[in-house]
């Protein structure tokens, strides 16, 4: 066995650098590039203080002109400019799993989608009260999906996921009137609550943007996992490999991005097609390489151990390799800018979905009922193009980590049962974990989850807090493109192990697990909600007790305020590296970071340096461990 | 109390008393005063494979704790923990060796104490080729003489070694239950500290059989983790001494199983608490991966390897 090293930012940066010197030989724009032009922000728009909801407007807050024309201060302003944020989040995951739930109403024996996880819809299906005894499995699946969708719209009532939280957690969001109704309902009351002459009380805003969060968290993010899951199978352990070295010099390079794992599936399942893989070789390639960028790409890591390409800011650098037959997109996260870049190359962009739909690509539209013919054309067309590559601009960088994936709660719980001892414990069960945590032997837990952001050098900020928080005995559960980052850098390789402080250490060894948990995608945080949920149950705590704590050091899109705003919703302190747009407010501000923990015992954290993040999160951990006698 | 708060009480206790007794033997023998183990050529053999430091007499052992101190640090972290265990360990054999000076006997029958470097070379062998598939450490009083000879019993039928400390030495006398190195039941000491003599087993294992570099610490645990199927049984009540003994215990990597369940939180393949002392055998076995296929063989004896030393006297 080679001797394990982690891959360096540096590195990767060195890829970067040789990739773009590609990009000027063609004439591509780049991120790196547009970053400088937009640069320096605008401060109005930094602090949030400025508002453009009616044509009044727009109007910014200055020392000045402390009033907006129609008297709103700036609290109302940056709350109601925040309020917005969480509602695009929140609407972009629940539309995601909206169409999962579609996806899973038109499941059939003899479809393109199949229930893969009859179990897990047995279990949800009992969860929710619908009959399963004797039913043709497909039935089940409709009436789940009816009741799924249902949820966004239903007009009484609160979401069916919320009774899956700790009753102490139930009551906090009934007493604090953040319990989430319908999810449509939720984004459409933050929209009106934000026009103008609605809500301009920083306090109800802010309320307003938790309930919304939840509305996502333990609605539509959940139903996307646990849709998904049922329908593509619940992931358990798998290998697989990470960075742009996954693809592949002789054979077609299909790139999968976006988020609904309904096309991605799709796709690889074409894939692997004997037919189209004899195609290949007709058109002089080895076969075909499917790999993804990510949220699409965690989905398919998880369940196929499909590899890695690479995260957010890794996209443009896919195309630049020169080896890109062609990136399939759906929805969210999709740079607009890979239509003029993919013209540089011989690539194809293929936009996939009417909720994306962008200029200089092939739209392509795909729907669960004609999802075979689509995936297949999209391959042939991947294959046929391959003809065209242009060799002399071909270069993937050699560079790619070994990476064991697929930790959804069900094989967390799963890989626990190995470390019991059958004469004293139950197995199906978190008490490993929970007497781990408890003891000491690890301090504690941390989410990492969010995007790349250019105001941070990229990936710096993941990686170096999981070296850090690892070295102190903390398991990271990881999602997203964190999680990629984990995965490129080398951190959900097993050997990581070595990095880690001797708790553990000694846990991976045992438990045979990298020290990251790969998670799965941004919905799949949801998962992370269920894990600390039954942490507590078993813990016999609240979950703001535990020593658990969330981290978006590179945050960037409207679903990461959604996301923030649940976690701190279910009780979980939440450390951001990037700053929101709220400075301009002293009291949405305080709110956030301080107010809020007095409503749903816990609040937000936000650090700049990352280094004093990590201490913050260390510091957190202890308090809380004190705080419990632990 | 935190597990990590009672190992440091305990090793902070074990200290102070090594000090005492190192101050002591100073002052009752002067600081040339050689110190070592009878029949062994590892000197102080815990210390010598941790440090790779020979010591021989009080004033080198007066360093050697200067030594241990720097070892017990106090983060909250496994990695203190598992230093502290090591040098609760260390200051035991320091303890133990001071008994030794003069060439004074401290042990006498049933006890053993200290263990030859013949008596490893023998037991090292089928050790590291798994003739012998384990080596209980038993520790303190079972709840009853017949449940904790039962026990030991259940070892010694599979083969396993079995060493005894404290209250079990009474409690295999009380019932007239045969011990001894031949027929694979050491009881080694009385007191605590005696449980040093084992853990010198296992170490002393890894220099003669695995080649190891005294001095490589990292190397030695690992080794004593994968190659030394060892595993503890302490009966309750365990004190803080206990406590950090057993943190030493798991940082060789052999898991402690305990019927204590008073402050006591369990660990996963580490600290198993099993309140039911019948199923110690079995949990214990589980918890240090040792698989043993028994055929049962309906006689009216006991019959294992372990019985093939047995000495059959008149009467």
């Amino acid at each position: 066995m080679s001797e394990f090293k982690l891959t360096t930012v540096e590195e990767f940066e060195q890829a970067t650098s040789r990739l773009l010197e590609t990009g000027a030989k063609v004439g591509a724009d780049a991120w790196q590039l547009r970053v400088k032009k937009q640069s320096p922000h605008c401060k109005f728009g930094e602090e949030g203080a400025c508002c453009r909801i009616c044509t009044m407007g727009p109007c910014r807050i200055t020392p000045k002109a402390p009033r907006g024309i129609c008297g709103c201060d700036v609290h109302g302003i940056v709350g109601r400019n925040f309020l917005r944020f969480t509602a695009g989040g929140a609407a972009t995951h629940s539309d995601h799993g909206r169409e999962i739930c579609h996806t899973l109403y038109a499941s059939a024996a003899d479809g393109n989608y199949k229930v893969k996880d009859p179990e897990k819809l047995i279990r949800i299906a009992k969860e929710w009260g619908i009959e399963t005894e004797g039913r043709d499995i497909y039935d089940l699946a409709h009436e789940v999906a009816e009741t799924g969708l249902m949820e966004y719209g239903k007009p009484f009532g609160t979401q069916r996921f919320l009774k899956r939280a700790p009753q102490h957690t139930q009551e906090i969001w009934e007493r604090e009137e953040v319990a989430p109704h319908a999810i449509d309902r939720e984004v459409s009351r933050a929209m009106h609550m934000t026009h103008m002459g609605c809500s301009s009380k920083a306090e109800a805003l802010i309320r307003q943007s938790l309930r919304s969060g939840l509305s996502d968290g333990w609605g539509g993010s959940m139903m996307g996992t646990e849709f998904s899951d049922v329908l593509f199978g619940t992931p358990k352990p798998v290998d697989t490999e990470a960075n742009l070295g996954v693809m592949k010099e002789d054979e077609v390079n299909i790139i999968v991005h976006g988020h609904d794992p309904s096309l991605s599936e799709m796709i690889c399942e074409y894939a692997d097609d004997p037919e189209m893989i004899a195609y290949a070789k007709e058109m002089g390639a080895k076969g075909i390489n499917v790999a993804g960028v990510c949220c699409t790409s965690n989905e398919v890591a998880m369940r196929r151990g499909i590899p890695m390409a690479g995260n957010f800011l890794q996209q443009e650098n896919v195309v630049l390799t020169g080896a890109c037959e062609a990136i399939v997109v759906d929805v969210q996260c999709i740079f607009p800018a890979l239509g003029p870049l993919s013209k540089c190359f011989h690539t194809k962009f293929v936009t996939t979905s009417p909720i994306a739909q962008m200029p200089d690509s092939e739209f392509i539209r795909f729907d669960a009922k004609t999802a075979g013919e689509n995936a297949k054309a999209i391959v042939k067309m991947a294959v046929e193009n391959f003809r065209n590559r242009k060799p002399e601009l071909v270069h993937i960088p050699n560079m790619k980590q070994n990476a064991t994936v697929g930790y959804s709660v069900e094989a967390i719980i799963k890989t626990l049962d190995g470390v019991t001892n059958s004469q004293v414990d139950e197995t199906g069960t978190l008490m490993p974990l929970w007497q781990c945590v408890a003891s000491g032997v690890i301090r504690g837990a941390v989410a990492m989850v969010g995007c790349n952001n250019p105001k941070v050098r990229p990936d710096t900020a993941h990686i170096e807090l999981m070296k850090k928080l690892i070295a102190n005995d903390v398991i990271i559960v990881a999602s997203g493109c964190s999680a990629q980052a984990a995965a490129r850098a080398g951190l959900m390789d097993k050997r990581a192990r070595e990095l880690c402080g001797a708790g553990l250490k000694r846990v991976c060894e045992l438990a045979d697990i990298p020290p990251v948990l790969h998670m799965g995608s941004c919905v799949d945080i949801s998962r992370m909600m269920i894990l600390v949920s039954e942490l507590a149950k078993i813990g016999n705590v609240n979950i703001s007790q535990l020593p658990v704590v969330g981290c978006a050091p590179e945050w960037m899109s409207e679903k990461a305020v959604s996301i923030g705003n649940y976690v701190v919703a279910t009780g979980i302190d939440t450390f951001l590296g990037v700053e929101p747009y709220v400075s301009g407010s002293s009291e949405v501000t305080e709110l956030l970071t301080n107010g809020v923990r007095d409503w749903v015992e816990a609040a937000y954290t936000v650090e700049k340096d990352i280094d004093k993040l990590g201490d913050a999160m260390l510091a957190r951990i202890e308090e809380k461990r004190a705080a419990l006698g632990v | 109390m935190t597990l990590f708060e009672r190992v440091f009480g305990g090793n902070d206790a074990v200290y102070g008393l090594t000090e005492g007794a190192i101050d002591a033997a100073i002052a009752q023998h002067g600081e040339e005063k050689a110190v070592s183990f009878p029949n062994t050529a590892y000197a102080l053999p815990c210390y010598y494979a941790v440090t790779g430091t020979k010591v021989t007499n009080l004033k080198e052992l007066k360093e050697a704790l200067g030594v241990v101190k720097t070892l017990m640090t106090r983060e909250n972290k496994l990695n203190d923990v598992f230093m502290s265990g090591v040098a609760t360990a260390l200051c035991a054999e320091f303890i133990e060796a001071i008994k030794y000076i003069d060439g004074a006997q401290p042990y006498e029958e049933p006890c053993y104490g200290h263990l030859s470097d013949a008596v490893i070379r023998e037991l090292g062998v089928p050790l590291v080729t798994g003739d012998i598939p384990g080596v209980a450490v038993i520790l303190g009083s079972a709840p009853t003489a017949q449940e904790g000879v039962d026990l030991v019993k259940s070892y010694q039928a599979q083969g396993i070694l079995v060493t005894l400390v404290g209250g079990i030495i009474d409690q295999c006398q009380e019932l007239g239950y045969k011990t001894g190195a031949n027929v694979r039941v050491i009881p080694l000491g009385k007191d605590v500290t005696s449980v040093i003599h084992v853990v010198s087993v296992a170490v002393r294992a890894g220099l003669i059989f695995g080649n190891l570099t005294p001095g490589d610490a990292g190397a030695l645990m690992a080794y004593t983790k994968d190659r030394v199927p060892a595993f503890v049984n302490a009966f309750a009540p365990i004190d803080d001494v206990i406590v950090a003994c057993g943190a030493g215990a798991i940082a060789l990597g052999f898991p402690v199983i305990t019927n204590d369940d008073n402050d006591v939180p369990p660990i996963p393949k580490s600290l198993i608490i099993q309140k039911d002392v019948s199923k110690f055998n079995a949990t214990s076995l589980e918890a240090r991966d040792i698989k043993i296929k028994i055929t049962n063989i309906d006689i009216p004896v006991a019959f294992a390897s372990a019985f093939e030393g047995e000495i059959i006297r008149r009467g």
